[in-house]
């Protein structure tokens, strides 16, 4: 029954990593396992967002159903959800909120007493679970910059004006609603391989050098200052435009510059909104993307069922 | 006021089984597989998967319309194989993949956690 194997070995090499971003590169495989973990990553590895609330007191001037849309829309640190449980799922309770397994309680109560305008800020929403808060955006790397952090607005209040609020936060996922997506932005791009002809280069002029490096629109090729050859500067500034190769042809020496799409080879760039780690994102969606493999293998009672015509099949196979 | 909830996109309903098989009556070895609540994701890494089966003659999926939360996988192989044996195959192929990417994963960033 067990056939050959047609795995592959992919390769990864990191370049680049940051909490809520990284740069690595995806070799020896194929466009759609890159596809996948890019939409996996988007749409499916679960976060914590606010998903309900019940408003006490709103005397601002934005209605209820705008604050509590505002409110879901606050990252909330999500290293817990992995491991949480949907609150669809829970058996442990009636999904309203007060359990440990699927859900996180937040009060809000603010009121301005003052004549200056008051900022409701993310940072004055009080969790029940020290795990899941507000992501905190004060950069602790940067020494030069040492703005206070105030978290996100929600909405600001004159005097007399007051907010009263408890809301519950849930484990979901983007492909839901946005606010539960973990990913600001994550793209990949196939590798480039640029040739250049030296030969036929050697045959241009250096006004023609230069013409031709400035028709790309990003900066990938130069002119090395030393003897005057075309070389490459940055090959993945390319952006698959074809500006040069289009030049190169107008030139009448086509073939001078030659570029390449790696099939096998993808870089990808991550950037969280913080309610995990870019590092974890894209671990959290390698085990997402597993856990799906998981769930769509056949069934036993499915090959069952086919057995019984295996007769049949073994007829019709010409057995 | 009617609408659906949005769970129904990725929620596979009560009695409804997530992978169903059915045998293609005029062709052998040729069979079409319906994934309930999956889209493009699964979809393309198993067809693409199935590509490199050299029993495989032909594999192709689609969604047959974007608010049909489910695809259609039609695979056909030669008589060395089947369907169900290559399908089972590519999906055995892709976890040892991942689980080979999330080994490598670690590794490079145990390196790169070290050197900070």
């Amino acid at each position: 029954m067990e056939g050959v194997s047609y795995q592959r070995f992919p390769k990864i090499k990191i370049r680049e990593v940051k909490d809520d971003f990284m740069k690595f590169e995806l070799r020896e495989t194929d466009a759609s396992i890159a596809n996948a973990l890019r939409r996996i990553m988007i749409a499916e590895v679960p976060t914590i967002a606010i998903d309900l609330v019940e408003i006490e007191v709103n005397s601002s001037v934005l209605n209820d159903e705008f604050i509590s849309h505002r409110l879901g829309l606050v990252p909330l640190t999500s290293e817990r959800a992995m491991s949480m449980r949907f609150s669809r799922d829970c058996d442990a309770c009636d999904g309203d909120g007060q359990c440990e397994y699927c859900s996180v309680e937040f009060y809000l109560r603010v009121k301005c007493l003052s004549d200056q305008t008051l900022d409701v800020t993310s940072k004055d929403l009080l969790s029940s679970d020290h795990t899941v808060v507000p992501v905190d955006y004060s950069d602790t790397s940067s020494s030069f910059d040492n703005t206070p952090n105030k978290g996100i607005i929600i909405v600001k209040l004159r005097r007399g004006q007051e907010l009263r609020l408890r809301a519950i936060a849930r484990k979901g996922i983007g492909k839901d609603h946005a606010k539960w997506s973990p990913a600001a932005t994550v793209t990949f791009m196939y590798e480039p391989e640029i040739y250049i002809n030296e030969d036929m280069m050697e045959s241009l002029t250096l006004e023609e050098k230069t013409e031709l490096v400035e028709s790309s629109p990003t900066k990938v090729f130069g002119i090395d200052p030393e003897n005057k050859q075309v070389i490459v500067v940055d090959p993945e500034a390319y952006t698959y435009d074809d500006e040069v190769l289009k030049k190169a042809e107008a030139m009448g020496k086509p073939g001078v510059v030659e570029i390449h799409a790696k099939e096998d080879s993808f870089i990808f760039t991550v950037e969280t909104t913080g309610a995990v780690k870019a590092s974890q994102l894209v671990l959290n969606a390698i085990e997402v993307l597993k856990q799906k493999l998981d769930a769509v293998r056949l069934s036993d009672d499915t090959v069952e069922a086919d057995d019984q015509f295996g007769e049949l099949g073994a007829h019709m196979r010409g057995g | 006021m009617n609408a659906p909830d949005r769970y129904e996109r990725f929620v596979v309903p009560e009695g409804v089984k997530k992978v169903s098989y059915e045998r293609d009556t005029k062709i052998m070895n040729a069979a079409t597989f319906t994934v309930e609540r999956e889209d493009h994701t699964i979809g393309n890494i198993v067809r693409m998967q199935l590509h490199r089966d050299d029993n495989v003659l032909f594999a192709g999926y689609k969604l047959p319309h974007p608010l049909q939360y489910k695809i259609l996988l039609r695979i056909q192989t030669t008589s060395q194989s089947s369907p169900m044996q290559a399908y089972n195959q590519a999906i055995n192929d892709l976890d040892k993949e991942l689980d080979h990417l999330k080994s490598q994963f670690e590794g490079e960033l145990a390196k790169h956690t070290r050197d900070y």
